[in-house]
């Protein structure tokens, strides 16, 4: 299992699930490219896990098919697929010691003892917790769990892997840490991964590929920089990262926020009413003679940098300073807002969503 | 705050300063004063009765080794049918995809409202050589009486405890689990063989010791229906009833006491403590997969039929109630509620003694969880002495009353209060559990109240501990007054001729072959036990149930 395997692709088409009278997934359509890692992000009971668990096969699409390696296995049994998960509670069995938890699934295909105990201390090797094997769940920390957890998954050398929040469990600290060990261990064994999340910045850390999910269907599609730089809608510019939403007015290649007039180089937009979308980091707070007039109304020292949250004509707008010493800003105080383009982008103007 | 943690770590010290406080000594004096006289000193008399040449002559007594073997015999056969039929039981209801599952559930419960002696009555009702069912629909002719009637009665009456364990164990298997290792390839029915009920061992394991002990010390229904085999339980009654047999009668209690603490420690201190926690972590809101097929209509089969059983128990009762002269005239009457017009005041002999028992389960039970909650001295023991008494077999504290309470200082023998006594001692455990469970919340609450609002302790006292205890006051009352008011094990030693209670009537009326009036009696006695938990259930809002051993 150590070596790079031969990715396989996964699609879904059409793909719909319903529970009686709700609609969990609309018409999904999804790629993930062989070898990728693509993470489906969105806020809690958009779909997230059902999307998961119908390709895994432990749910039947309504409507809709599902591919993996070109093969149709809309109707294959979760067991055949070779598709294996890494619950968000780990569900590891608190009566099997580590070793056997790891083994089950080998057990289950009658291997041979020899080959299964090679299996296991190679995937146990892997995640680091080869010292563990004797040991019941209950008496690991809850990191090491969720890499029993992620061994268990791996030494079926699943052709696609399955996450379901997978780091909700553990502290700040800890989440770092063990999501770059999992990027790290999937990179290297080439395996497809679905990786399920609501933590945005855990899915742009992570993946190739991220999927924004509203209301069981696909928002928005894109490498992690593109859905945080340029987001389609106001729900995902909301959703990934802090946003100020403006409402402005866009002609000959300038847009227009209250008085504020400034260049956006953006393809396909035509003139007329726009909402700008300006992240607080591309907010620059001066006492210049140009730019957006506004007063201050609350200050937040967050350590390194002063979060500042300017009443304007166009409305609240949340800007992100550098913390300096000698420069101390003060509620009342009378400023001017201008926008850096790189953290600037137009969309619709009130879409309805979001 | 601060002195409850150190005195925690230091007991002597901080005990003392407990007991410095004279409302609090007194509490402590009365509570270990009653659990001395009426828990230790009756289990003490009982097994110090008979001398040590009594006890070595056991081995050598024809009839004490058959009655021992057939005890044994019949819990091993009893406990095994009703884990197996409460494991179905279970299954079922913790699954809704099985049909009748929540039906099932309902149905489950109904032999723990019954008096102990109910099912086995029923069934000679039914299944008898006069048999409704098996003589007069299937013209056969049937022999209930014996072991086998008696193996069949105590899986009926016994299976839904059993039931109540393996529930809360299925219950807590996360569905993660078995979707896990349907995951990693298992079909469903390794998935049901190597998780679900891999884990439900433990729980497995503690039904069968707490049926055990229910079939062990199982009086009402022996005494009706083995017939001429002789048991521990009945036959400490024949010694002291026909041949006032006190040595023998002891003797024998103290057989049957010690299989029964055994086991009772086992569940208590063993398996207790070998239950997984199967839920890591957070969950998300899982279904159980499918239930696997042939497990799905087996134990669908298992639970129709004892259901039928259940139901029936409750039926033939009442029909036998309204029916001239079972076996010969099937048609209406009313003559036997005549005659169990007549026994009224056995009626409310029973009605005030377990009002008592009641009353004194529930006190006793809130002051000495109140105690044991404190770091005073001899803590664990009140403890153990509160919960003694649900390993100790009816018969045992009867005969234990008889020698205890017969002579000055403390004669009793002929009031009613020996019987009010012994049964209030007995259900102790359950007032006692009932209260702990209450003033654990009240711990919480009433720090955070105290540390809030200052000392004000009148309002504490009128808006968290009354409200609370009466709670507990209530639960404890019921569950105690239900079981006394049915109670045939304990009564039967202790009653009186002024004190005649309705069980021991109506277990006079089936010897005597007077089953109409039996039936009459029994079912008015089932219509106080539903009204008394109707009434509980309105003021605690939830329903109540009498469990335990019989
Ligand atoms: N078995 C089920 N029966 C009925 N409704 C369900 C079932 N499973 C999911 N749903 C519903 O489908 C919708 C999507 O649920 P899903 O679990 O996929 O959300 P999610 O995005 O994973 O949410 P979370 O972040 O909270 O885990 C929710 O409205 C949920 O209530
Ligand atoms: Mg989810």
């Amino acid at each position: 299992m150590n070596a790079v395997a031969e990715g396989v692709p996964v699609r879904l088409e059409g793909v719909t699930k319903r529970f009686g009278a709700v609609l969990a997934v609309d018409s999904v359509d999804l790629h993930v490219p062989p070898g990728k890692l693509v993470t489906l992000l969105g806020p809690s009971g958009c779909g997230k896990t059902t999307t998961l668990r119908l390709v895994a096969g432990l749910e039947r699409p309504t409507a809709g098919r599902v591919w993996i390696a070109d093969e149709d296995v809309t109707d294959l049994p979760a067991a055949r697929r070779g598709v294996t998960m890494v619950f968000q509670s780990y569900a590891l069995f608190p009566h099997l010691t580590v070793f056997e938890n790891v083994a089950y699934g080998l057990r289950v295909q009658r291997l041979p003892a020899a080959e299964v105990r090679r299996r296991v201390m190679e995937a146990l090797e892997l995640v680091g917790l080869p010292e563990t094997a004797e040991r019941y769940p209950a008496q690991l920390s809850g990191g090491q769990q969720q890499r029993v957890a992620l061994a268990r998954a791996l030494v079926m050398q699943p052709r696609v892997l399955l996450f379901d929040e997978p780091l909700s469990n553990l502290d700040a600290k800890l989440r770092r840490r063990v999501r770059a060990e999992i990027r790290m261990l999937q990179q290297r064994l080439g395996i497809t991964s679905l990786y399920v999340t609501h933590d945005q910045a855990e899915a742009l850390a992570l993946s190739d590929v991220v999927v924004v999910m509203n209301q069981g269907r696909v928002e928005q599609v894109g490498i992690p920089e593109e859905v945080y730089r340029r987001p389609r809608t106001r729900f995902v510019a909301d959703f990934i990262g802090e946003a100020n939403l403006l409402p402005a007015t866009f002609w000959e290649g300038a847009v227009e926020v209250a008085s504020y007039r400034f260049p956006v180089e953006q393809e396909e937009v035509r003139d007329g009413p726009v909402t700008v979308m300006v992240r607080p980091e591309a907010v620059v707070v001066s006492q210049d003679a140009s730019g957006l007039p506004g007063v201050v109304r609350t200050v937040f020292f967050m350590g390194m940098t002063t979060e500042l949250l300017v009443d304007t004509p166009a409305g609240e707008v949340l800007a992100t300073q550098p913390y300096r010493a000698d420069r101390r800003i003060v509620p009342g105080e009378q400023v001017r807002l201008r926008f850096e383009p790189a953290g600037v982008y137009l969309l619709p103007a009130e879409d309805g969503r979001g | 705050m601060l002195a409850g943690r150190v005195g925690a770590l230091v007991p002597g010290v901080e005990a003392r300063r407990q007991l410095a406080d004279p409302g609090l000594a007194l509490a402590f004096l009365a509570g270990a004063f009653a659990l001395a006289v009426f828990v230790l000193y009756p289990t003490v008399r009982v097994l110090a009765y008979p001398s040590l040449q009594d006890y070595l002559s056991i081995p050598h007594s024809v009839r004490w080794v058959q009655a021992a073997r057939n005890s044994l015999l019949s819990a091993v056969l009893s406990t095994t049918t009703a884990v197996a039929v409460g494991l179905a039981f279970a299954f079922a209801t913790t699954r809704p995809d099985v049909p009748g599952s929540r039906f099932f559930r309902a149905v489950a419960l109904l032999p723990l409202f019954a008096p102990p002696f109910m099912v086995a009555f029923s069934y000679i009702l039914l299944f008898g050589r006069q048999g409704l069912v098996t003589r007069h629909l299937l013209g056969l002719d049937v022999n209930i009486f014996g072991p086998h009637g008696l193996w069949l009665v105590q899986t009926v009456a016994f299976f839904p405890l059993a039931m109540l364990v393996i529930v809360g164990v299925l219950e807590s298997i996360s569905p993660s689990l078995e979707q896990a290792a349907r995951n990693l390839g298992a079909d469903d029915w390794q998935v049901t063989r190597t998780v679900t009920l891999a884990l439900a061992r433990p729980g497995i394991a503690g039904a069968a010791l707490v049926v055990a002990i229910s079939v062990l010390a199982d009086f009402g229904n022996a005494v009706v229906i083995a017939g001429g085999w002789p048991l521990l339980a009945t036959e400490a009654w024949f010694r002291m009833e026909g041949m006032a047999d006190l040595r023998g009668a002891s003797l024998v209690v103290a057989m049957l006491v010690v299989p029964t603490t055994a086991l009772f420690l086992l569940e208590r201190y063993w398996v207790g403590r070998k239950r997984y926690t199967t839920v890591t972590g957070r969950g998300g809101r899982l279904e159980r997969p499918p239930t696997y097929p042939p497990l799905k209509w087996a134990s669908f089969a298992v639970c129709g039929v004892t259901s039928i059983l259940v139901l029936l128990v409750y039926l033939g009762v009442v029909a036998g109630a309204f029916t001239a002269v079972w076996g010969r005239d099937w048609s209406f009457t009313l003559d036997h509620w005549r005659l169990a017009a007549d026994r009224t005041p056995s009626l409310w002999a029973s009605l005030r003694v377990a009002a008592g028992a009641g009353a004194v389960t529930a006190v006793a039970g809130i002051l000495l969880a109140f105690l044991a909650g404190r770091p005073l001295p001899l803590r664990r023991a009140l403890d153990f002495l509160a919960v003694l008494p649900g390993a100790l077999p009816g018969v045992f504290v009867g005969v234990g009353f008889v020698l205890a309470f017969n002579r000055p200082p403390l004669e009793l023998v002929g009031t009613p209060w020996i019987l009010i006594l012994a049964l209030a001692f007995w259900h102790l455990p359950l007032g006692y559990q009932a209260a702990a469970a209450q003033l654990q919340q009240i711990d919480r609450s009433i720090e955070e109240a105290a540390s809030n609002l200052g000392a004000r302790g009148l309002h504490l006292l009128r808006d968290v501990y009354l409200p609370l205890l009466s709670r507990a006051f209530v639960e404890g009352f019921t569950v105690s007054f239900v079981r006394a008011v049915t109670n045939v094990s304990i009564a039967v030693f202790l009653v009186s001729p002024g004190n005649v209670v309705a069980t021991f009537a109506i277990l006079n009326m089936i010897g005597n072959g007077i089953w109409g009036g039996a039936a009459a009696l029994t079912t008015m006695l089932l219509l106080v036990t539903f009204a008394v938990l109707a009434g509980a259930r309105l003021v605690v809002g939830r329903a109540l149930r009498p469990a335990g051993v019989g």
